[in-house]
């Protein structure tokens, strides 16, 4: 059987695509990122508490008092677990994909309901683009559309977009033969007969499709939280990431509120804008009578409720005290407010360095926007301008081939924390191992197994290649392949059972002063030299912004610094990173002109 | 004067519908048609519906009613032939045009009402008019009449579902009466009704009918019912007309051996009239006595005709002497031997 290339034809259509339909790709991150950014903003900008109380009329508009409660109860414990702009970023991202999803999807699913062809050549597309694996078009989408909510997004449409056309089919094909035929009897024409007989019988089908696209949405948005879309999903992917299980927890439980919320309200917005559901309403009403907990505004009173707390919302944001904000001291204003895009690698060096960067650039009258990647797509943003620096690339020898891959686009600026090494690293109370070399003839003692982290990273290739080699142990063991956080979570099974266990892992790690452990020795020197922390920019950010690149350049930290500060940010707690930064910085005194002087 | 002609009309569906009418002219039957899978619903179907009368298309299921009748108002096409509406060619219109006569001619009533679940009783029966663009005042207060003339005044704010299946098709009808189309087609209308209720829609279309003098094309499967409200029938049999007439001249003459086994089993008391079973006599016999009109069916006669021997009279409206109905004259009919007149 002859190897077909299918995957490189899939490559070089991709690429194809990239180099001659780049204005239409640009044109849709124009427009989905401007759609995200104007809604993310709305949400973000009232108090938590206002939201959760608009959030709760609303519910209480749809669904009665009971609902009402506990929407705002729902909304204040995200707030309260400091899960809230990570929630409304999710929110928006959901919106965003759902509205678009919608006005694609209904159409299209009118169109087939209507034309038996157009209806069968959708089928086997819309069953292949639920099918297909997310991550398939998710890390190519970053091709496209540049790492950022837009890939996610679109991922997220291209995921959710299947039940939206089919349930809208559905609905319409449903429709009584003969009302229709009426409606054409009387002389209805085709476009009025859709407007006023199918699409209001349909409604009730058409919004179960809406709350399914809405539910594959959300989930489809936290998966793409890991591809640097931010929200809930990097916050479960970097609570996870850091094995830290009540992190995780207070992240999903979020997704699961926001889950719940949208679920009953679009539904019962389904029974509220069609005619027929409207009618069940009232029955079942009178026959209920009027009782508290199932007491529901008219739409004009909850409308009312709306508007009053969104310009109380307003007003509190125009006149209230913004005390969230950085002071910029006179005369250190470099920045007048130009945007500089910092992107990390939930790493604790890269979230660390990128936070106190974040407050300096702040600081020095800049608005500098902190994004949440993946390694990969973190190379691919600088590379294609989305981002403009890191600061947590390992080099030379780590990312090593990501920097061979993306160096002609990248500008190294040196390292600001030496030097880094890599290690076999095996608990301290496991006796007689010491060194590399007394592996050897041990692999019973471990289950012949090395706990490995993500098979992409580069210290996996290493061990594999060189290290094992070197030392005569690549028969004998295997290296399993798994995430950084199921080492981590392998690593602490095993030191509660008290068992040997041989894990990959490196210097920096917080590890290191969570367990007691002992870093195998290399006398032979395969891990190579260590790297150090450098800071990487996408090329002409140094033409760009000349004076934060040289800051850049001159950045050093020591290890004291670097675990003081890890600490710090890590007792603030996630989503209060810069307040972290905030308080360790009132420990280091003039540290921010040292790192940032103005010139004279 | 005629309303509606209808001309060598043939529907066909499935393959090559052109072929198949070709075939049919050639004397081809529609059991060949069917195994080269094409269904030839109607053909050469000829007839005209006069203004102000009702006619009826009977026949059994399958045979080719309910198509013709779609064929009226161009919710089908017809495959050949003609459809003038006043004149007009139905088949010569463009859709917009075609729109414009379904929305302000011809009206139609459903065998299972079609009535729209999410608009109100009166939402329903405005329908037509707010096709026709008619603004909401005029169309309310037109549809309210309509309502009140099918005897629904005071349910205007009610939901479809919340009547029963007599009060349904009512709400049809009003549907269909408000746009003041003048020709009006019903596609087995009183079918889903249970006997009683369907006999008080009968009576009560029959009613309307005196007061309004529309032109109904009414579909049925049903004899007793085609008998009862048809002023001229057509029975067709497997796509085709076989006969025409008045429910008297099919039931004193069918045309062929279908239509006579056909009509065999209807309550003849109730559909001979004595106009059609009179021995003609002109004069002026004296005016003493039992008399009764042209009309009167002859159910009515046998309580007369027992009182006593004596012949029964006939008369016009005016009072004129048309005929006379001895006892064995009456006797013969019900027996189903009349044959003259
Ligand atoms: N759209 C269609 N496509 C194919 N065949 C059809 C179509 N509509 C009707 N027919 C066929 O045409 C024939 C006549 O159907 P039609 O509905 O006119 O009969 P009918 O006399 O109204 O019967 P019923 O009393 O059951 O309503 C039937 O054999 C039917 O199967
Ligand atoms: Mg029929």
């Amino acid at each position: 059987m002859p190897r077909l290339p299918l995957g490189d034809w899939v490559d070089s259509g991709v690429t194809y695509l990239r180099d001659h339909c780049a204005w239409l790709f640009d044109l849709i991150t124009t427009v989905v990122s401007g759609m995200y950014d104007g809604l993310d903003a709305v949400l973000r900008a009232p108090e938590p508490l206002l939201l959760a109380g608009i959030f709760a009329v609303l519910a209480l508009w749809l669904r009665g008092l009971t609902a009402g409660i506990l929407t705002f109860a729902g909304f204040a414990l995200i707030d309260s677990v400091q899960q809230w702009t990570a929630a409304m970023d999710t929110l928006s991202l959901v919106l965003v994909a759902t509205v678009i999803t919608i006005v694609l999807a209904v159409p299209l699913g009118i169109w087939s309901a209507r034309n038996r062809t157009v209806g069968a050549v959708l089928r086997p597309v819309l069953d292949f683009m639920q099918t297909m694996p997310a991550f398939v078009y998710l890390i190519p989408g970053i091709f496209f559309f540049g790492v950022g909510q837009v890939p996610g997004i679109i991922a997220t449409i291209v995921f959710a977009m299947p039940p939206g056309v089919r349930m809208t089919e559905l609905g319409i094909r449903q429709v009584d033969g003969e009302l229709v035929e009426a409606a054409e009897a009387f002389g209805t024409s085709p476009r009025n007969t859709l407007l006023r007989v199918q699409l209001p019988l349909a409604l009730p089908t058409i919004m179960a499709g809406i709350n399914q696209v809405i539910m594959l949405a959300l989930s489809m948005v936290v998966i793409s939280g890991m591809v640097g879309g931010g929200g809930l999903g990097s916050s479960v992917f970097t609570a996870i990431s850091q094995v830290n299980v009540g992190l995780g927890f207070e992240g999903g439980i979020s997704v699961v509120i926001l889950a719940m919320y949208l679920d009953r309200v679009t539904g019962s917005l389904g029974s509220r804008v069609s005619p027929l559901g409207r009618r069940a309403l009232a029955a079942a009403n009178s026959l209920r009578g009027a009782r508290v907990w199932t007491y529901r505004p008219h739409t004009a009173v909850a409308m009312v409720g709306v508007v009053v707390l969104a310009v109380v919302a307003g007003g509190m944001n125009v006149f209230g005290p913004s005390s969230t904000g950085t002071a910029v001291a006179a005369g250190k204003n470099v920045g007048h407010g130009r945007t500089v895009n910092l992107g990390y690698i939930p790493w604790d060096e890269g979230t660390a360095s990128t936070y106190l960067w974040k407050e300096i650039l702040e600081q020095r009258g800049f608005a500098p926007k902190v994004t949440q990647y993946d390694v990969g797509a973190l190379y691919t943003g600088m590379s294609t301008g989305k981002v403009d620096f890191e600061t947590d690339a390992w080099l030379p020898t780590t990312q090593k081939s990501y920097w061979e891959t993306y160096k002609s686009r990248l500008d190294d600026y040196g390292s600001w924390y030496d030097r880094t090494s890599l290690e076999l690293t095996v608990p301290s109370y496991v006796k007689g191992i010491d060194s590399l070399a007394d592996l050897k003839g041990k692999s019973k003692e471990f289950g012949g197994r090395i706990i490995g982290i993500e098979p992409g990273a580069g210290m996996m290739k290493m061990l594999n290649d060189t290290v094992l080699k070197k030392y005569g142990l690549d028969g004998e063991y295997q290296v399993t392949t798994g995430s950084t956080a199921s080492m981590l979570a392998q690593l602490d099974r095993s030191i509660k059972a008290k068992q040997p266990v041989v894990v990959t892992l490196w210097s920096p790690h917080w590890a290191y002063s969570k367990y007691s452990l002992k870093k195998l020795k290399d006398p032979l020197g395969a891990w190579g030299q260590g790297d150090g922390v450098h800071s990487l920019a996408r090329k002409g950010f140094a033409s760009d912004e000349p004076q934060v690149a040289k800051w850049l350049k001159d950045f050093k930290l020591d290890e004291k610094q670097l675990t003081s500060l890890e600490a710090a940010i890590q007792d603030a707690g996630q989503n209060h990173e810069q307040d972290g930064v905030r308080a360790w910085l009132k420990t280091q005194p003039g540290l921010v002109d040292k790192l940032a002087p103005i010139a004279a | 004067m005629s309303r509606l002609e209808v001309e060598h009309l043939y529907k066909i569906f499935g393959r090559r519908p052109e072929t198949a009418v070709r075939w049919l002219e050639e004397g081809a039957d529609r059991a060949e048609l069917r195994d080269s899978g094409t269904t030839a619903a109607v053909i050469d179907a000829t007839f005209d519906v006069r203004e102000g009368e009702i006619f009826v298309v009977m026949g059994l299921s399958g045979s080719g009613k309910s198509t013709l009748l779609r064929t009226l108002n161009g919710l089908l096409e017809p495959t050949s032939g003609r459809v003038l509406f006043d004149g007009h060619d139905l088949t010569a219109l463009g859709p917009r045009e075609l729109r414009r006569v379904r929305s302000h001619g011809i009206s139609m009533v459903f065998q299972h009402f079609a009535l729209f679940p999410h608009r109100s009783v009166l939402e329903n029966a405005a329908y037509g008019l707010e096709v026709q663009g008619v603004d909401r005042a005029e169309r309310e207060r037109r549809a309210t009449e309509a309502l009140e003339l099918t005897g629904l005044a005071g349910w205007e704010k009610s939901w479809p579902d919340e009547l029963s299946g007599g009060m349904q098709q009512r709400v049809g009808l009003a549907r269909a009466l408000a746009t003041d189309a003048d020709l009006l087609l019903m596609d087995e209308s009183f079918s889903a009704l249970d006997p009683l209720i369907r006999r008080d829609m009968q009576d009560q279309l029959l009613e309307l009918q005196k007061r309004l003098k529309k032109t109904i094309v009414f579909i049925t499967h049903d004899l007793n019912e085609a008998m009862r409200l048809g002023d001229r029938i057509a029975v067709m049999r497997d796509g085709r007309i076989v006969q025409i007439g008045t429910a008297e001249e099919i039931l004193l003459r069918p045309a062929n051996d279908y239509v006579a086994s056909f009509v065999q089993d209807v309550d003849r008391s109730r559909v001979l009239t004595a106009g059609a079973v009179m021995e003609k006599c002109a004069g002026d016999a004296d005016s003493s006595g039992r008399s009764v009109t042209m009309d009167t069916p002859i159910a009515d006669l046998c309580a007369l005709s027992a009182d006593s021997d004596e012949p029964i009279a006939v008369r016009s409206d005016e009072g004129k002497l048309k005929g006379l109905i001895p006892q064995q004259t009456l006797l013969a009919a019900l027996a189903g031997e009349v044959t003259h007149a």
